[in-house]
């Protein structure tokens, strides 16, 4: 794990610059959003998941975050189906600021593509160039 | 190039600990630690705001009285000097061109606070509609600091840095005082729902910002006692809001007349004359075709400014004004315009969230229950 400006990036995880993360486990994925996303959103009090067996398309909208001032779309790190969804982030959406790249996780997702669209991410090394352009 | 942004005298201060927004051409705090915590500061015990990007005119002079109960639509000719009311003054349409608190300094001196987005357009207005009366009219704006500390240990927190007894100062009354060896002007008045004071701090321009510096400082200090956060503007819109005080430019604006705002106990109909007086007994005679509400989410979902109301059958009603998230009552709450024959506590609608319809009550001003929350409450907190 680095810091960047106070945001963490960790080994291990895929990146989107759309602020999500993706970690392969097995023949499935799981999804959240980076350290640098709850940083900017800050206090975020709603997060609005769709259920397991949603189709979801990589670099489209699934879902939202909002904190007290502002609302976020959530854009899917890859397309597959949806195996799991984090039931407990929908009622204790405070996790996403506390443990972002653990207990806060989003979806599992069986991917449609994996191995293409792993192309289009950052893994680690790319990923922390990228944080050092982003403002604070 | 963009014109350059307008500082506080605290701007030094908010740099080093806020996270900084623009707002009406000020660089202004719109969080220190968090609006959540700054919030419940407020509510439970208290904190402190730098309010000094406001606008400040003070009017004077043998005919102070009459002139500015003709630009303002409430009565100042019943209050005393050190009283202060909340009034709107309005354009001849009975459109509301800015709301505010209006103080009583001397039996011939005013003194207007309002919006920061409107200075300009507020002293141009009231400048503009003084002529040929024996009235002086000065902007002060930039030579006065000015903070406000809300919350139910406000008067213990300052009453630790005072000599007077701030205990005999009622709600929305005024008058000059001493904080930490500094001079002040004070008034029990604020834009939380809770109780609080307003403080000026006189001949404090931005190269002098020492005075100003200074009581900040020694109002934070005064207050660790009892848990005082500094507050940004964040967490003073979700308070008003959540106090259904109305935020100009999202609630009230040159569209809304008073009456529809709900604002009617401040437009006094039967004065003599004054601007928007004819649009307005007009408006009230034929009635009106649509309130001022405030709506609480059932369940999920957050409502923001901008979000079209629907009836229960789906017929698109009106549209919110302001929304938020409640960081007291942890749900959604927002405040918006729907027809008069809906606009009544209990009435269920809908507000569209992106592309869902989510149930929603009418409901009553504050949000939070005022015998527990907000400067009437009963329990001793």
């Amino acid at each position: 794990m680095v810091k960047i400006d106070g945001v963490e990036v960790k080994e291990g995880f895929y990146y989107s610059k759309d602020f999500e993360w993706l970690k392969v486990e097995g023949d499935k994925v799981r999804v959240g959003v980076t350290d640098y996303a709850q940083k900017q959103l800050r206090e975020i009090v709603y997060a609005e998941l769709p259920g397991p067996g949603t189709a979801i398309t990589q670099n489209t909208p699934y879902g939202t975050v909002e904190s007290v001032k502002a609302v976020s779309d959530l854009v899917a790190p890859v397309s597959g189906e949806i195996l799991e969804v984090n039931t407990e982030v929908q009622s204790k959406p405070e996790l996403l600021n506390e443990d972002p790249f653990g207990k806060a996780w989003l979806l599992v997702v069986k991917p449609a593509n994996l191995q293409a669209e792993l192309a289009n991410l950052m893994d680690f090394n790319k990923a922390v160039e990228w944080h050092k352009t982003l403002g604070k | 190039m963009t014109a350059q942004a307008k500082k506080t005298q605290l701007y030094e201060i908010h740099k080093k600990t806020a996270k900084l927004t623009m707002f009406a051409g000020f660089e202004m705090p719109l969080l220190y630690e968090g609006i959540i915590a700054e919030h419940l500061a407020v509510r439970d015990n208290v904190g402190v705001f730098d309010i000094s990007h406001m606008g400040r005119v003070t009017i004077s002079g043998a005919d102070a009285e009459r002139f500015v109960n003709y630009v303002i639509t409430n009565d100042v000719s019943k209050l005393a000097p050190n009283n202060a009311q909340y009034s709107v003054m309005c354009n001849e349409k009975g459109g509301i061109i800015d709301d505010f608190v209006v103080y009583r300094l001397e039996p011939e001196t005013f003194m207007i606070v309002f919006n920061a987005s409107n200075r300009k357009k507020d002293y141009d207005w009231i400048s503009g509609n003084s002529k040929n009366l024996g009235v002086e009219i000065k902007d002060v704006s930039d030579d006065v600091a000015m903070f406000a500390v809300q919350g139910p240990k406000a008067e213990k927190t300052l009453q630790a840095i005072s000599t007077a007894d701030l205990g005999k100062i009622e709600r929305f009354k005024c008058g000059s005082s001493r904080l930490a060896d500094v001079d002040v002007f004070m008034a029990r008045t604020g834009y939380t729902g809770e109780d609080g004071f307003e403080i000026f701090v006189w001949d404090s321009p931005l190269i002098k910002p020492d005075k100003a510096v200074k009581l900040w400082n020694a109002i934070l200090e005064a207050g660790k006692a009892y848990g005082i956060l500094p507050c940004g503007l964040g967490a003073r819109d979700t308070l008003r809001l959540e106090a259904g005080l109305c935020l100009y430019g999202n609630d009230i604006d040159e569209n809304t007349t008073p009456l529809e705002a709900g604002l009617g106990f401040v437009a006094k109909l039967q004065k003599e004359d004054f601007i928007g007086k004819t649009a307005l007994v007009a408006q009230k005679a034929e009635g009106l075709k649509r309130k001022r509400v405030a709506v609480k989410m059932a369940g999920e979902g957050i409502p923001r400014s901008g979000f079209e109301i629907y009836d229960e059958k789906g017929l698109k009603v009106g549209q919110l004004t302001s929304g938020t998230f409640s960081p007291l009552l942890r749900c959604g709450i927002g405040m918006g315009y729907v027809p008069t024959s809906l606009a009544q506590e209990g009435s269920h609608v809908k507000v569209k969230i992106r592309d869902k319809l989510a149930d929603a009550t009418i409901v009553s001003l504050p949000f939070y229950d005022p015998e527990k929350y907000g400067f009437r409450r009963k329990t001793a907190p």
